[in-house]
This record gives structure tokens, sequence and C-alpha cells, in this order.
């Protein structure tokens, strides 16, 4: 069948044009936990400078074992604390004059002024994260304006509990925003396209304030978001499950790290159940043997590191909650009405 | 210009010009009168506190601000109802003849 091309004042002019205006990471950073580092990379008294939420940090641990995260610039004349500074005890003291600041950010100590600034009585002079330790990882809560922390990190018992095991563990680097990440979870449609599964699984997404339930292909997957930073997801086969628990860190607003941990239970070495376990995370991140689909490692970052993010996608009767999903997310972002148009 | 008369803290009299919109502390401070204004009105030093012994009844009350950091020096200062910090003090050709005494140093 042919047609006739129609004539111009029939184009609608602006899906075709689009594709100029758009950016590829329009999101704020959102608010959240996030992983910072694993609990033994940092020892008490230990004091570094760390890459997060589009700025730097001063990550340090007290002698008493407290970690804290701190904006590196003292409020005193400005020295950056990660240059030269040092842990004291339960503080960070600066290099320059050697004021030092508590985990939460208040000023403890000027060592040669009489009169402490009222401020200093009142309220944390230097931004510090809330900061929470569990389950082998600290975590810090980001606001872009100090909000407090409105949920509690939760209970994982794949990482908490007895009888499970594994001490695999994973970094990759995605040039994209965190958002982007996640959304594959309800395009369900790309497991068969991108990753080659043999047909798109069905999914049944839930939200709930903080929290997004997915249930992928019956009972295959079944995952709990935390807010943007923490993800676990059990996959299930032939009756044996493993858990990918994934905490992906906003670097920039373009930058992404993927961080992730699998565990299951702890089967008899040599057990055909854990196996299947093995193979089941094998199959998580990349290839595993007799199964003809692909892990994201081969496959989605050449999307995410690539794409640009179209606040009004052109969807089918065949894709996943993808907008409802976007609707969720919007919660985590705290910015004015022009950026928050654009997500 | 309002012209204020000072008291310095060895007990100099002086007489100091100040004009509008610029706090009083920094013509006392630029004037050699002993007040430092170390923080620059930020209300987080206390060192450029004086007594206003007259002329003061037009000036605006003491901001909370103002009043936690003369609350601070209390324990190190003597601090009257007539103390201000004179960062937070402006004056003009209306401000009826001032008189003050530089405060003691903490």
């Amino acid at each position: 069948m042919t047609s006739n091309p129609p004539v111009k004042a029939d184009i609608n002019l602006a899906q075709l044009l689009e594709a100029k205006s758009l950016e590829r990471c329009p999101f704020p950073i959102p608010t959240g936990w996030y992983f910072v580092d694993y609990s033994e990379n940092l020892k008490p008294g230990e004091l570094r400078n760390v890459q997060l939420f589009d700025q730097e940090w001063v990550l340090f641990r007290t002698e008493g074992g407290k970690p804290g995260m701190t904006d590196p610039y003292c409020p005193h004349l400005g020295a950056h604390m990660g240059h030269g500074g040092k842990v004291c005890g339960e503080a960070l003291r600066c290099p320059f004059h050697h004021w030092e600041y508590n985990t939460e950010g208040w000023c403890t100590s000027i060592p040669y002024g009489k009169v402490m600034p009222p401020i200093t009585k009142k309220q944390a002079v230097l931004r510090a994260l809330p900061m929470e330790e569990r389950y082998g990882l600290i975590f810090a809560w980001y606001h872009p304006t100090c909000a407090e922390p409105t949920w509690q990190l939760p209970s994982i018992p794949a990482l908490e509990d007895e009888g499970w095991t594994g001490s695999r563990r994973g970094s990759w680097t995605a040039n994209t925003a965190i958002q982007e990440i996640a959304e594959n979870g309800v395009d369900t449609a790309h497991l068969k396209f991108l990753h080659n599964a043999p047909g798109i699984p069905p999914v049944k997404a839930e939200f709930h304030d903080h929290i997004m339930d997915l249930d992928i292909g019956n009972g295959y997957i079944v995952g709990r978001a935390y807010g943007p930073g923490l993800n676990v997801l059990e996959f299930t086969q032939n009756g044996v499950s493993a858990t990918m628990i994934s905490y992906t860190q906003p670097i920039t607003p373009e930058l992404s790290q993927m961080n992730m941990c699998f565990r299951s239970k702890a089967y008899p070495e040599g057990s055909m159940e854990q196996a299947v376990a093995k193979k089941i995370i094998d199959h998580m991140i990349g290839a595993a043997e007799g199964e003809e689909s692909a892990g994201f490692e081969s496959v989605d970052f050449i999307v995410w590191n690539n794409k640009k993010y179209r606040p009004r996608p052109l969807l089918c009767d065949g894709d996943g909650p993808v907008l409802q999903f976007r609707k969720w997310f919007k919660q985590f972002y705290d910015a004015d009405a022009s950026t928050l148009a654009k997500v | 210009m309002a012209s204020i008369s000072v008291t310095t803290r060895d007990g100099a009299k002086l007489q100091i010009k100040a004009s509008p919109a610029i706090p009083l502390m920094e013509f006392l401070r630029d004037g050699s009168a002993g007040v430092e204004g170390i923080c620059g009105g930020e209300l987080s030093c206390g060192t450029c506190h004086i007594y206003i012994d007259a002329g003061g009844e037009s000036l605006p009350p003491r901001s909370e601000g103002e009043q936690a950091m003369l609350d601070a020096i209390a324990d190190f200062v003597e601090v009257r109802p007539t103390s201000r910090l004179s960062c937070q003090v402006f004056v003009d050709e209306s401000t009826p003849d001032m008189q003050v005494t530089v405060g003691p140093v903490a």
C-alpha cells in the first residue's frame, strides 16, 4: 500500500524537533540514603576526600568509630579540611587554626577564642550529612537543602541474618543519572530486545511512599527499592534464590557508580542448590552457561552511556509502567518548578 | 553626617563622624576608638561592644542575634541595659546627639 506524503501543515513538528532540545540528564541529585563506602575501608582516625552528590566531601571516622562526612571547607576561613586536616578524638580538626567539628557539623573547639560565636551553640556550622552504618556498609543521607531523613534504612535479611553467604561484590561506572539506571527495572520490554530474554516478562509494580515493589516474570525477580539509592532484588530459579543488593551512588548529575553485592542462602558445599545460586548470580551480571539472555554488564551500558532523556516518551501498549515509575521517582527531587518540568 | 561623642577605654574623649547606611562600628574602628569589629557585623565576635550613654532612644531594639552575642560576652564583661553591638547601630542626621563609651575587652 502506498500513500501520499502528508502536506507539511499536517506534521507535528514538535515531535520531530524535540530531540534538539533534549538533555542527557536534566535531573537534580535525588534525596535519599546512599552508599558511601564499605565499613572495612574506613578505619578509626582515617580521613579522605570523596566525590559524591556533585561535590567533594571529607569522609572520616572518629577514634570512637563514628563515621562523618562534611563539606570540605572550614566555616572559619575556608581551608580544605581534607588536605591537612585530621581526626582528633571524636572531631575533625582543621589544619589552618585547629577549629574542630563533630560528625554532626557542630563546632566543638576554637582553641584560641574566648567567646564562642553564638551560632555555634545554636546549630551546626559545617554541613555534615546524617550517617548510618549497617550491613557492613556506610550510608549518608543526601538532601539538597539539608532536611533530615524521612525514612530509615530497612533490615536486609540477606546481609544481616544467619545462614546467608556470599562475598561477591561488583562496581560499575555508568555515564548517566541514577533515575535512568533505575528506570530499566520497569522497562520490561528491553529485557527481550536488549538482553535477548525469551519473551517480555509480565511486571507488577507497586509504589508506596519511598518504596517501589517489583515482581518481574511472576516471581522470577522480586525486588524492592528503598528510595533512589538502595535496591534488594531476589532472583528465583528452580526453587533456588539468590539476592542482589544494589546501592548506586550519584557522583555528578551525569555520572553514577553502581555498586552491588550478591548473596544466597548458605547451601551445602557442592550441592545442586549452591551451583544454581552461583549461576543465578553469574546471570544477573553478565553471561551464564545455559542462558541465552545477558545480564546488565554486557548490554545496558551502551544505552545508558549514550541516550538522552525524553520527558515525553513515545510509549506503546506493550511497554512497562515507565511513567508510573517516573511519577514515583519525582518525589525524590527537591527543586524549582522549571527543573521539575524537565524530569 | 552625624557627630558622635565617644569615650574610649582609657577615658579619652573623641568626636566621630558617622554617615547613614554604614554601621557605627566601622567609624569607631576606623577612627581609632579602640573598637575592633573583627567579624564585620556577622554577630560572631562581640568586639564592637559599646554602652550608649545618651541619644539611644530612637534605635531599634536588639535583634535575637545581637542579644545572643551580648549574652555570650556577658561571661567576661559587664553587659548593661545600654549595651549595644555597634555593628548593629546606624545613625543619621536625625539621630540626636549620641554619646557612647567603648566596652571593655573580653
